[in-house]
């Protein structure tokens, strides 16, 4: 009894004081694994079904606390499942010619719920930002399983498919695509899962997570090829917006070779409400499984803002170093490097954090 | 074996093109730019004005919203449509309200305070996290620089011709399609340039009720009577439309249109390209339903 106390006494600490959607693509390719193996989303990202749960704590960890057929699940009942994702972090920032900065932070805080009022078919899904600030809905879709496992459609406010679901939003890929985690958008997506090949094509409102402002809308398509240790996709988005159009394509790619996963992704978006601009962003990393719950992640990834305009690129290289000590917690501490045009101090800046993420 | 050699090699293959433009690619030597990046005498910021004694929206611009916050509040993918380049920003963000936080205006004249835009840079936003997101906060000094603006009233960029090339409008408050609790007192356009006010009694502007059924153009629609249609003097790029009486109970259409060929236009004479095609002329309508008020 005191030991579901203390479980459920850090689970609602961890959550108070630290979270982002977590989504690792790393570690799907590690596992060879498709996205919805492990998360109720089949884009992935958010919360966990019930082998997603279970891997994290039988797999992913370097030490299990507790017994070993007592498993967490989030699963409340048949119909009901909940999670969380959480993290706090302290982080240094040294900017040239400005003095150094330091604070800590919770980055963010999220409670999931899925309400499958017809198992396996028909489900309602809420992610729930809850830190920092006032709660702020970020996914409320109903997903309809035409055929299980198979076919679905999905209508709502969700994150849009595209290139890889990294957890770092400020990603020069991410950042670029302008789809990431913080920006969902309402619309309606439809998805084929197939044994090797996992297919999105979404059609949304295109305003970046603000209510429509024109008739335009944003068509956003995803396709990956999964293999054991190896996986490619691409994607492309089209916004047809008053503003100007805008039109991105990516690649991306993922590969195991031995303790290593390798992935890369390659951007490109035109931008017509920027007069014209062409801009690219690539990302190359590695991640080394130093042995069981340990992995040292480096990535380096370049930036041009804008092709017709020569020595404005940018690039930013991460040294990261991640622990999962126990199930369901994660530390990371790392290094970021920025180096960018001399007259612009932020795009040179070196940051360095320490980050604690509580999900379950 | 050599079967998944090979599987390897194909995937190999595009990986290496991630990688090889990600590690090829080094940063720019800045040569013939200015801090945003963008190249000298291109305009629209970067580099930093002479010292003021005065916060102009300007140096804010230049300082802030170009060289840091464009890398993501720009084009047409902007986070909550919130468009931060030169173009765009002061007619999206003064007496605008907030996406996040619809009952505070991202920025109000003379209240730093209550701007939204204040509260998201110094992290007391009622929602999500501080900006930049993900990067350190701003100097403070930036930070003040802001403050003091809207102190100031928010005044419009020093020397802007309040022009653009297609004079446009960029969003509505509330927006298109909107269902909006009931009753609505007022309806905002906000376009990409100064209105020019002389022609916004005489231009077509009108509100229609769709007569009950929700349906437009066919015949019964009722025109709703205006009591005051004006541009803001804070705000020349925000133009208020004020029924009579507020709206409810309908569905209604904004039709910013022409009447006996008076039309709106910037203050740069450019006609309102209405229709969104690129060229000057055309209505541009936008509907809303209004949804009575719920019981406390």
């Amino acid at each position: 009894m005191s030991r579901h106390i203390a479980v459920w006494a850090a689970g609602l600490v961890c959550l108070v004081i630290a979270g982002q959607a977590a989504a690792e693509p790393y570690l799907a390719t590690y596992a060879g694994f498709k996205c919805s193996q492990c998360h109720v989303n089949p884009t992935g990202g958010g919360m966990r079904n019930t082998f997603g749960n279970s891997w994290a704590q039988t797999q992913l960890a370097a030490t299990r606390i507790g017994p070993e057929d007592e498993l967490w699940t989030g699963v409340v009942n048949r119909f009901l499942a909940v999670g969380g994702n959480a993290r706090a972090e302290g982080t240094w920032t040294r900017i040239p010619h400005e003095h150094d900065a330091n604070a800590f932070d919770v980055q963010e805080a999220r409670l999931y719920l899925e309400a499958s009022v017809i198992p396996s078919r028909l489900s309602f899904y809420v992610d729930e930002l809850v830190a920092p600030g006032n709660a702020d809905n970020r996914e409320a879709n109903i997903r309809f399983w035409v055929q299980e496992g198979n076919l679905y459609v999905k209508a709502g406010r969700m994150y849009l498919p595209f290139g890889w679901r990294l957890e770092d939003d400020n990603a020069f890929v991410r950042q670029l695509s302008g789809i990431n985690m913080q920006t969902p958008d309402s619309g309606v997506e439809v998805g084929l899962e197939r044994p090797n090949w996992t297919l999105q094509l979404a059609v949304s409102n295109g305003s970046g997570g603000a209510p429509e402002n024109d008739n335009g809308k944003q068509v956003t398509g995803r396709a990956e090829y999964v293999q054991t240790h190896w996986r490619i996709g691409a994607s492309a988005a089209f916004n047809d917006s008053d503003a100007g159009d805008r039109t991105a394509g990516a690649l991306f790619a993922g590969l195991r070779l031995g303790p290593t996963v390798w992935l890369g992704e390659v951007d490109y978006v035109e931008d017509d409400s920027l007069d014209n601009r062409d801009s690219v962003a690539a990302l190359a990393e590695l991640n080394w499984f130093v042995r069981k719950g340990h992995v040292l992640k480096l990535t380096h990834e370049w930036l041009d803002p804008d092709r017709d305009v020569d020595e404005d690129e940018q690039t930013r290289s991460s040294f990261v170093y991640e622990w999962w000590p126990v199930q369901f917690l994660e530390t990371r501490v790392g290094v970021r490097l920025y180096d960018g045009i001399p007259q612009n101090n932020m795009q040179n800046r070196t940051e360095a954090f320490a980050q604690l993420h509580a999900y379950f | 074996m050599m079967e998944m050699f090979g599987t390897r090699i194909h995937a190999c293959a595009p990986l290496v093109l991630c990688a090889g433009a990600a590690l090829a690619g080094c940063a720019g030597n800045g040569e013939g730019l200015d801090a945003s990046g963008r190249p000298v005498g291109e305009g629209g910021g970067g580099t930093p004005p002479p010292p003021s004694t005065q916060a102009s929206f300007q140096q804010i611009q230049d300082t802030i919203f170009t060289p840091i916050c464009t890398a993501c509040h720009a084009g047409a993918a902007a986070p909550l449509g919130l468009r931060l380049d030169a173009g765009n920003s002061y007619a999206l963000l003064v007496n605008v309200p907030s996406v996040e936080a619809p009952a505070i205006l991202r920025v109000t004249p003379g209240d730093p305070d209550n701007s939204y835009l204040v509260q998201k840079i110094e992290g007391s936003a009622s929602v999500g996290a501080r900006m930049p997101l993900g990067g350190p906060p701003l100097p403070q000094s930036s930070i003040d620089l802001v403050r003091a603006w809207i102190a100031e009233g928010a005044p419009a960029p020093a020397g802007a011709s309040g022009t653009a090339d297609v004079f446009r409008v960029v969003t509505t408050i509330p927006a298109a399609d909107a269902q909006v609790v009931a009753p609505v007192e007022a309806l905002h356009v906000i376009f990409n340039a100064d209105v020019d006010a002389t022609l916004v009694g005489a231009a077509g502007i009108r509100i229609e009720a769709s007569g009950g059924d929700g349906v437009f153009d066919n015949g019964n629609e009722v025109r709703v009577p205006l009591a005051d249609v004006r541009v803001s003097a804070v705000n020349p790029r925000m133009l208020t439309v004020r029924p009579v009486a507020p709206l409810s109970g309908d569905r209604f259409r904004l039709v910013l249109g022409a009447s006996a060929g008076i039309a709106l236009a910037d203050v740069g004479a450019h006609v309102l390209d209405g229709d969104a095609d690129g060229r000057a002329g055309g209505e541009f309508s936008v509907t809303l339903d209004t949804v009575p008020e719920r019981a406390p």
